[in-house]
């Protein structure tokens, strides 16, 4: 059952790779809905990079346009050799850095993100639904605090699954620099997290 | 001591049961020698499990209109020499209803784009747009003067002055230039920026322009300035 599984994922897997080769060529070739597409399969992921190393969902999803926008622009130099999703978080890595860079971090709005969810949902909650909801922002509270360079790691392995090859290509460090840095994210995270263990 | 920090590496491939089991016993009969080691793994444990809980935002499914405009204007011929079939792609998108406002509002910006833009781009040469204030509501930007973009809070804004300093980088594609509130050079000014592919012709020197476009600071050490960027629209009030 097991290895049955396995398969049908290893074929789905293929079958995802072809059809985004596929999609990646009609793009090339000026289908501007094979890229809307190719947006749609990576709006998401992407988004989830950009707005924990920004924090503020508003800035976010200004990047992630921008981030599109550059991939637009860049797709007819992409090659297939190399894969597409590696390619796509490798620009929005360096549009995220360059955000970084420019903007000073005293007014990134980090309670915006917490508080946006809860003024636009008037369903009222269990208390118990409230009490997760609750944990989990701790938590991304504390990963938004974390360095960015660590914040980034973080994302990318646990939001995103990347393995620590896929980061390093994303990231352009060694294997190596990549588990050293998110030890070093992990054991600062569980810091920041400690007084709030028992709640957690 | 370089030889813990080398291991410790293997620690959350290890907590993730990744390790080959040669590596994974190197790991543990380091662990029951190392105390320090062991400290460290209780403590990566701790954010490894904490870091799992980390929950997926989705982002807003409808793009910007800009970015859209952007998108649906380049319309470049594909290798057969024909334009891609669009209709094929969004009729699919066009039986759900959450589609449908969507599709409505892509299908006014193409009209506007129709209207004031029927020039495509050549396959194989660098694909640019022509974005125009049709294709945007400009009532939507937020009429400030340069002064008041320090206390700005909004995203799209409309500011004017004189232009000076345009300067084109034709590797980035960009064209960047000064918005300055007056001819003095230490009047207060903003630097606006249009960036590939979004193409308009660069506004002159001294002319007196009204600038659509994304308020952005800039706080490198050698810069801290507001910034326009990138300019969506420029309309040319005095040359």
């Amino acid at each position: 059952m097991a290895i049955e599984r396995l398969e049908q994922t290893k074929f789905r897997g293929v079958r995802d790779s072809a059809r985004e080769r596929a999609l990646v060529l009609a793009a090339q070739g000026g289908d501007v809905g094979a890229f809307r597409q190719l947006y749609d399969a990576y709006r998401d992921r992407i988004y989830n990079l950009v707005l924990y190393s920004i924090g503020d969902p508003f800035n976010a999803q200004d990047v992630l346009q921008t981030v599109f926008l550059k991939v637009f622009r860049s797709l007819r130099s992409f090659r297939l050799q190399s894969s597409l999703s590696t390619w796509i978080y490798r620009i929005a890595h360096n549009e995220c850095q360059d955000h970084h860079r420019r903007r000073t971090m005293a007014h990134m709005p980090l309670e915006a993100i917490l508080g946006s969810s809860d003024e636009i949902d008037t369903k009222p909650r269990s208390d118990h639904q409230h009490a997760r909801q609750e944990r989990e922002r701790i938590i991304q509270r504390a990963v938004m605090q974390l360095p960015f360079k660590m914040r980034e790691v973080v994302v990318l392995k646990y939001v995103e699954g990347l393995s620590y090859d896929e980061m390093s290509r994303v990231l352009g460090c060694a294997p190596g620099t990549v588990a050293s840095r998110l030890n070093r994210a992990l054991v600062e995270l569980e810091e920041r997290l400690r007084p709030f263990r028992r709640l957690l | 001591m370089s030889w813990h920090f080398l291991l410790r590496r293997k620690f959350v491939p290890y907590l993730e049961g990744e390790l080959q089991p040669r590596e994974a016993k190197r790991v543990e009969r380091h662990l029951l020698d190392c105390p320090w080691c062991r400290g460290v793994l209780v403590r990566l444990r701790a954010g490894h499990q904490m870091a799992q809980r980390l929950q997926a935002f989705d982002a807003d499914e409808h793009p910007r209109p800009e970015f859209e405009a952007v998108i649906t204007a380049v319309q470049p011929l594909s290798r057969t020499g024909r334009r891609a079939p669009l209709w094929e792609d969004w009729f699919d998108r066009l039986a759900t209803p959450r589609a449908a406002s969507a599709l409505a509002a892509l299908v006014l910006v193409q009209l506007a784009l129709l209207v004031v833009s029927n020039r495509g781009v050549l396959f194989g040469k660098h694909s640019s747009v022509s974005l125009k204030a049709g294709a945007l509501d400009l009532g939507d930007f937020r009429q400030l003067s340069i002064r008041e973009l320090k206390s700005n809070t909004r995203p799209h804004v409309a500011t004017e002055g004189y232009v000076y300093d345009v300067r084109t980088d034709p590797e980035e594609g960009t064209v960047a230039f000064k918005l300055a509130e007056s001819a003095d050079p230490s009047a207060p000014f903003v630097v606006c920026e249009i960036m590939s592919p979004i193409e308009m012709p660069a506004p002159q020197e001294r002319s007196y322009v009204r600038v659509y476009g994304v308020a952005r600071y800039d706080a490198q050490t050698d810069r801290k300035w507001y910034e326009v960027n990138p300019v969506l629209n420029i309309a040319v009030l005095k040359r």
